[in-house]
């Protein structure tokens, strides 16, 4: 299956084991993932540029949706907030075709114009949905027996659900769990798994953010977790990068390893954890990983 | 047709020797079309009359039985018992709704939602002559407010609010809507004090855009929407010196600038290169980043084509 | 022990409007809700509220006529007069402090089409017109500083020489009974609709105000005469608005067929609610129904229209009869809706006990007489609440504390309370299956259609209901917040709400208005042009008469 990638500013950025691990799983699910067409995409906005100015942010990605378009490919995502900022611009476009007439005038002169086909889709809904989670079972060499893992979602991908079309895909609602457990791991199930990471105010109140952090990080911990599994970036920014800062506001140590989605799914495929850069985290995995190598 | 119910309900009963939270379950025969609310007023009116809750209109419009079921804030009465009944056959967990505290059972303390209702100054404020008849207003921006007029105050938002959790300083979803409902009116003659006042900390700009609100909102208020048009205005208005604002800002230069994200000069940016406090507090961070190896580009190229990223922005931004 | 100079019973349109008013005029006011202000069921209200605004054409003595003929005849012309004429600057006034009311294109007010009425003149705010008058008195009451005691639940009123000076309330929150002294009262409680089963009305509308005024000694007017809505939903009697009807829905049979033009040729869809409920009721009973039922079709209306105005029913219908009105036609039947009687008042809300005042539902000026018209009742909560307020609080200015008002009074009631908490539990039951067959046993037999015979069958089984009812055990003996006391004292005075309509109904030989008898058929202007007046006695209630006051507008035949 071919898809144009959107892989999103902070898998290039500041997360580049995300990228790394998703070419790698991506390559052993049969997933093709066409970068060429999307080299010109903008960042979505991430609901910051909408806060300023919503059009505008609708203009830029009606321009990547058209990019997608031209390349008649179905477009794939690999982060929750790109996930729901895109899938929000896009009902939008579908409730009004009038704004969406109106938003093309702005991009003819770039020779694109958005029909409106195209249906943003995350790496998580498209091994469900188009690969089969049987298929990802067949590429599981090295089961993550008894490896306790926690959903996190991240919230764009969750909420509204009436722009994720949860409606006609049920299965998007358990998702993440449905994966962990096709990778032979146990759900951890925990409150917080679709709330807030606290990424967003990061900058604006840290402290909030941090309590946010810690909250999550705590319960997962609590409910026997070893680590917590995130199919967003931004999510995994926050609850690895700032988690010694949380850990320092509680005055207790945390120690939970935030492995993104592609790196979970690269682990029990047996890929190299160099190679899905497991090594790159703040909040250390090796004895994630020491207890999977040492699992019978 | 009727159909078998299982609710489980946290309860609390204050009035008790050693007052602490415990789950009862209740088993009831229902009609097949009926509410959740249905179920709890046929407990409490038939079987066990100490169970309290609040109710009133049975048609989400008085918004008084906000609680919490299965985990998530929902008005009783408009909340079908089938469509909350798990598939496994598990009883329907129904909890008073969150982050107000819990006086007894199901009944919460509004004390503190009233309380930040009125803290935005919830009334209209014109200035000027009393005309003879009305103040005459577009009828789209009566509209436009009458969807924000739509919320009942049930608490919902509150209830669900990620930031209320770790935050009680915070006004919360309801009370912002309640605060835009005035921004927004044409008629008002206070937008700017009043935005002034909502760019503080615990205002507008204290929101995690997590969508918990427009979520659970029965009336489709959109909460966050309404704090995220208050943020335009108050940007608009030139209240821009506070961390949220400045990170908006610094976040749509940089993408106009690159296209992309550009995480490095995201907080840089926000804060000030010369905010000694916050490049301080952004040094551990960045320090463990260098030793794990993971430092986004010094300097990340445009995206090919940013020209037209550029000319979007320019388009786009003229015409507001 | 607290003092006030007004105290408001009630935070619905008509108590918060005369709190307004009152505190306006410099008194120390304030007011006791059982429910949280916006939770008042005037947020229920709908489709609007009636002006004739002369600046644009309108006049008052068309609206008055309207109201005197939807009364049919039995409304105090006066009074109707006095709601009329001063409904205009009441609307201005509701805008000028917040109200966003729908506009035309030229940004004035818009309006719309509502029964009863030759012309339109009713102005809203979509589909929640009640709702947005109720927050911003809410947000007005909020601003003035008066207080307002939450959640506390008036057990009685106190008569001290004759005159009311004040009420025993219970805070729920904590269980405590205290004494309010005040020097004037005023009864804004609202409606019975509790005591139908099923009612549009919400869960809190006991009667508390109408029982509590009765006991007290102010005598109860037109009980008989109770509103069935037209458009109510089958499965909780949900109401859905006559805005549907006044932006052109059609109501027709199971064959299609607007049966209104066969009862109502002129006014179709939009006659009188008495008249509307009554066709309905015919076609059903005649066989022309959907299982219990006639259709409201509003498909023709269009998506825009119907999500722009009339969203919230729509919604309504959605979650409780499964029907979007986009797409297809809502089931309805006419439903308990209103009553135009209540506590006697004169036109400035004043009742015959000297400083206790009833304004709104709880009130009977009276300015419904048989039938009310859609969209007069918030007229009638605003103008009333304001003139009681006004007339209260200049009332008051003169006047001295009633100096015999002490704590004994809450004492009092705190042994009625532990007696019923102290019942004997065994072979007693919980209230709610006597509250269902008292709602079920006023339904059945004083509704759109009445008789001598069934009327007499509902009074003997409410005096057994009533009977049992002084049996019924209350589980819950702590103090927080005793949900399970507060209902069982709500259906107290449910009772006495019941008895009156049925002895009223009972008195009444004729029909007219609302009040319906297969076995009277005919209206009786030589005998019935008059109000039913009842006084509470042990013996049950003593019945007056009151005539009817005419001005200008004889009755003539009505017809639509």
């Amino acid at each position: 299956m071919k898809y144009a990638f959107y892989p999103g500013c902070v898998a290039r950025g500041a997360a580049p084991e995300l990228f790394a691990s998703t070419i790698e799983v991506a390559r052993r699910l049969g997933i093709e993932l066409d970068y060429e067409p999307m080299r010109g995409a903008s960042c979505t906005g991430a609901g910051v540029l909408q806060e300023k100015n919503q059009r505008l942010g609708d203009t830029l990605n009606a321009r990547t949706f058209a990019m997608a378009e031209k390349a008649g490919l179905p477009l794939m995502v690999i982060c929750s907030t790109c996930q729901g900022v895109m899938s929000q611009a896009s009902k939008r476009f579908k409730d009004d075709p009038a704004y969406l007439a109106e938003i093309n005038k702005d991009l003819a002169e770039e020779g694109l114009q958005y029909k409106g086909t195209v249906e943003p889709k995350h790496l998580l809904w498209a091994i469900i949905e188009d690969i089969g989670i049987d298929k990802l079972k067949a590429q599981v060499v090295k089961p993550l027996k008894g490896m306790k893992l926690a959903p996190f979602y991240g919230c764009y991908i969750v909420r509204p659900s009436a722009a994720l079309g949860f409606a006609e895909h049920p299965e998007r609602e358990d998702s993440l769990e449905q994966v962990i457990k096709a990778v032979g791991a146990e759900v951890v199930d925990f409150r917080g798994k679709t709330l807030c990471c606290g990424f967003p105010i990061l900058t604006i109140n840290q402290n909030n953010a941090l309590k946010m952090v810690a909250n999550h990080t705590l319960e997962a911990k609590g409910n026997g977790a070893d680590a917590m599994v995130t199919p967003c970036p931004l999510c995994h920014l926050n609850l690895d990068g700032y988690q010694p800062a949380a850990a320092g506001l509680r005055k207790q140590p945390i120690d939970m390893p935030i492995i993104h989605l592609p790196q979970m799914l690269g682990m029990a495929m047996g890929i190299e954890p160099k190679a899905l850069k497991l090594n790159k985290h703040l909040v250390s995995t090796k004895k994630l990983l020491s207890d999977l190598v040492l699992a019978p | 047709m009727t159909m078998d119910v299982t609710l489980n309900v946290k309860r609390y009963n204050p009035d008790a020797a050693k007052p602490a939270s415990y789950n009862q379950e209740y088993r009831i025969d229902l009609e097949d079309g009926s509410s959740l609310l249905d179920g709890l007023i046929k407990v409490r009116e038939e079987m066990d009359g100490t169970l309290a809750l609040r109710c009133s209109c049975r048609s989400a419009i008085c918004g008084s039985c906000a609680m919490r079921v299965n985990g998530r804030a929902v008005l009783a009465c408009n909340t079908k018992m089938k469509d909350v009944m798990p598939k496994d056959g598990s009883p329907v967990k129904v909890e008073p709704a969150g982050n107000m505290g819990v006086v007894k059972d199901l009944i919460v303390n509004f004390d503190v939602f009233w309380g930040k209702i009125k803290a935005v100054k919830p009334w209209l404020q014109p200035e000027g002559p009393v005309p003879q008849g009305e103040y005459l207003a577009p009828n789209e921006a009566m509209l436009h407010l009458a969807g924000v007029m739509g919320c009942i105050m049930c608490g919902a938002c509150v209830s669900d609010c990620t930031v209320l959790e770790v935050d009680k300083n915070f006004l919360g979803p309801a009370a912002l809507a309640k605060a835009y409902r005035f921004v927004g009116d044409p008629r008002d003659a206070h937008e700017k004090d009043r935005l002034k006042d909502l760019t503080k900390y615990g205002g507008m700009w204290d929101c995690t855009r997590c969508m918990q609100c427009v979520q659970v909102c029965p009336k489709g208020v959109d909460p966050m929407g309404r704090i995220m048009k208050m943020r335009d205005k108050a940007l608009a208005a030139g209240y821009n010196n506070t961390y949220g604002a400045r990170h908006a800002l610094a976040f749509t230069d940089l993408v106009r600038h690159g296209g992309h994200l550009d995480e490095l000069r995201l907080p840089i940016k926000t804060f000030g290169i010369f905010n000694v406090k916050e490049m301080l507090k952004l040094a551990p961070i960045g320090m463990r980043s260098q030793m794990v190896g993971k430092v986004p580009p010094l300097f990340p190229k445009p995206i090919p084509g940013i020209q037209n990223v550029r000319r979007i922005f320019e388009k786009v931004e003229a015409k507001r | 022990m607290f003092d006030h100079d007004v105290l408001v019973i009630g935070a619905g349109l008509a108590g918060m409007r005369a709190a307004l008013a009152a505190s306006q005029a410099g008194v120390n006011v304030a007011v006791v809700t059982k429910v949280f202000p916006v939770r008042s069921h005037s947020n229920a209200a709908q489709g609007g509220i009636n002006a004739a605004l002369t600046d644009r054409g309108d006049k008052w003595e068309d609206h008055a006529y309207d109201t005197v003929k939807g009364s049919d005849y039995l409304g105090d012309q006066d009074a109707i007069e006095i709601m009329c004429k001063e409904a205009g600057s009441e609307i201005i006034n509701m805008e000028h402090m917040g109200t966003i009311f729908n506009r035309d294109a030229e940004g004035k007010l818009g309006v719309r089409a509502f029964g009863g009425q030759r012309q339109a003149r009713t102005f809203f705010v979509a589909d929640f017109t009640g709702q947005a008058l109720l927050y911003v008195l809410h947000e007005q009451v909020m601003k003035s500083g008066v207080r307002v005691y939450e959640e506390w639940f008036v057990l009685s009123l106190i008569v001290e020489g004759g005159e009311c000076c004040g009420a025993v309330v219970m805070e729920m929150k904590t269980g405590e009974v205290h004494t309010i002294r005040a020097k004037a009262v005023i009864m804004a409680t609202g409606g019975i609709g509790r005591v139908f089963e099923p009612s549009t009305n919400a869960l809190i509308c006991t009667g508390d105000g109408m029982a509590l005024a009765y006991r007290a000694g102010a005598p109860l007017m037109d009980m008989e005469m109770i509103q069935y809505h037209p458009t109510t939903l089958k499965s909780n009697g949900a109401l859905m608005s006559e805005a549907a009807r006044g932006e052109g829905a059609y109501l027709i049979n199971k064959d299609g067929d607007r049966f209104m033009k066969r009862y109502a040729p002129n006014m179709m869809e939009l006659a009188s609610r008495d008249v509307v409920s009554r066709s309905e009721q015919t076609e059903i009973n005649e066989g022309r129904g959907v299982n219990g039922c006639v259709l409201l079709d509003c498909r023709h209306l269009g998506e825009k229209l119907i999500k722009e105005k009339l969203g919230q029913i729509r919604q309504l219908g959605i979650d409780f009869a499964n029907a979007d009105m986009i797409k297809e036609p809502v089931p309805v039947r006419p439903g308990m809706h209103y009553v135009m009687g209540g506590i006697r008042t004169n036109y400035d809300g004043l009742t015959s006990i000297p400083g206790l005042y009833a304004a709104g539902e709880t009130a009977c000026v009276s300015v419904h007489g048989g039938n009310r018209l859609g969209a007069n009742s918030l007229l009638d909560t605003l103008v009333f609440g304001k003139r009681s307020g006004q007339h209260a609080a200049a009332g008051v200015k003169s006047k001295q504390h009633a100096a015999g008002v002490t704590d004994a009074y809450s004492e009092a009631e705190k042994k009625k309370i532990q007696a019923i908490l102290d019942r004997p539990a065994d072979g007693g039951e919980l209230f709610g299956k006597v509250r269902q067959e008292l709602g079920e046993t006023m339904n059945k037999y004083l509704a759109v259609f009445r008789d001598q015979q069934g009327m007499e069958t509902a009074q003997r089984k409410v005096k057994e209901l009533r009977m049992r009812y002084e049996k019924v055990i209350v589980h819950d003996k702590g103090r927080t917040f005793n949900t399970n006391l507060i209902f069982t004292l709500e259906l107290g005075f449910m009772f006495d709400c019941a008895e009156t309509v049925i002895v009223g109904a009972l008195e009444r030989k004729e029909s007219r208005g609302a009040h319906t008898r297969t076995d009277m058929p005919k209206r009786d202007d030589a005998n019935w042009l008059k109000h039913v007046v009842q006084f509470r006695t042990p013996e049950g209630p003593r019945i007056e008469d009151q005539p009817v006051k005419i001005t200008q507008w004889q009755p003539q035949v009505r017809s639509y």
